[in-house]
C-alpha cells in the first residue's frame, strides 16, 4: 500500500476508522483552552476532524460548525457522536472546499503532520488563512521532535517523516504516515505561509501555534 | 448536509461556485445528490447526507 500520498493516509483511516475512533474519546486541554478563549464565532471549522471529539467542543461557542475530513469513515463515527449540531464535509486539507474569509474560528490540531510532503503541508497552512476571515484565529498543531518517544534533538532544524504502526483489535497492525515536525520547522512552516503566529508552545510533544491571516490587503 | 451549507462550500479545485442537484430529501437534510461546479463542471456526490468534495485524485476510484 502506498501510505505515502494523501490518498493513502485516507485509505489508513478508512480502514483503521471504527477502532481509532473508539481511542479518541477526549477533547486535548490545549483545544478546549483555544476554544474557551474564543468568546463566541459565527462560523467555527474543524479540519482533520476525526470522530467530532474537537467540533463538538466548537459547537458550544459558533453558530455555525464545519467538520472536515477526508475520510469517510470518520465522518460517518462523527455523524454518530454530535449528530446534527455540526455540518460534515469530506474533503483535503490542501485544497479546501470553502470560500474565502468564511471561516472566524478554525481548528487543524494532529493532521498537519500526516500530509506526506512538505509541499502539500505549506499549501494547506496557505489554504487556511485563505478560508479564515480577516479577523478570525486558528489553533495548528503537530506532533513534534520534542516527544519522548522519538530520539531527534528536539533542537533540531528539521523534522523527519516516518510510520507509526496502528494495531487493531485482531493483532494486525497498519502503517501511517507521519512527518514529525522540529519545533523550528513548525515555526518556519507557519512564517511561510500565510499565517501569522500569535503564539506558540510546546505542550505534550506537540507544537501548537495560535495564528490569524497575514493582514490581507484590499485591492 | 442542509441546504445552507451552499452558501459557505465551494468547488476545492477552481473555488467557484457549486451547484446543488438534490436527489432524495429528508425535511431540510439533504440526503443524496451531487454538486457540480459552474465553472469546471466537476461533479461532487452527497452521500448518506455528507458531501465529498475531495478532489478526484483523492477518491477511491483514482490510481494510486
Amino acid at each position: 500500500m502506498d501510505d505515502r500520498s494523501r490518498v493513502g493516509v485516507r485509505r489508513t483511516y478508512e480502514r483503521i476508522g471504527d477502532h481509532f475512533s473508539k481511542t479518541r474519546e477526549f477533547a486535548w486541554p490545549e483545544v478546549e483552552s483555544f476554544v474557551d478563549d474564543a468568546d463566541g464565532a459565527g462560523t467555527a471549522l474543524d479540519v482533520g476532524c476525526g470522530n467530532g471529539r474537537h467540533a463538538e467542543l466548537l459547537a458550544d461557542v459558533a453558530d455555525r460548525v464545519l467538520g472536515l475530513d477526508a475520510s469517510r469513515t470518520l465522518l460517518c463515527e462523527a455523524q454518530d457522536r454530535i449528530g446534527p449540531r455540526v455540518s460534515l464535509l469530506q474533503g483535503d486539507a490542501t485544497r479546501l472546499p470553502l470560500r474565502a474569509d468564511s471561516v472566524d474560528l478554525a481548528i487543524y490540531v494532529a493532521t498537519l503532520h500526516h500530509l506526506p510532503t512538505a509541499a502539500d503541508r505549506r499549501a494547506s497552512l496557505d489554504e487556511l488563512a485563505r478560508v479564515l476571515r480577516p479577523d478570525g484565529r486558528a489553533l495548528v498543531s503537530a506532533w513534534s521532535t520534542a516527544h519522548d518517544r522519538f530520539d531527534a534533538p528536539a533542537d533540531a532544524e528539521t523534522g523527519f517523516d516516518t510510520t507509526v504502526d496502528w494495531t487493531l483489535p485482531g493483532g494486525e497492525t497498519v502503517p501511517r504516515f507521519y512527518h514529525i515536525y522540529a519545533p523550528a520547522e513548525f515555526e518556519r512552516d507557519v512564517a511561510a505561509s500565510g499565517l501569522t503566529r500569535r503564539s506558540m508552545e510546546l505542550s505534550s510533544g506537540n507544537c501548537y501555534a495560535v495564528v490569524e491571516p497575514e493582514r490581507k490587503v484590499p485591492y | 448536509m442542509k441546504e445552507d451549507l451552499m452558501d459557505i462550500i465551494c468547488c476545492p479545485l477552481d473555488k467557484h461556485d457549486l451547484d446543488l442537484e438534490v436527489e432524495e430529501r429528508d425535511d431540510e437534510e439533504i440526503l443524496s445528490g451531487q454538486l457540480v461546479c459552474t465553472e469546471c463542471g466537476e461533479v461532487f456526490p452527497i452521500e448518506d447526507g455528507i458531501p465529498n468534495l475531495l478532489p478526484p485524485d483523492m477518491r477511491d476510484e483514482a490510481p494510486a
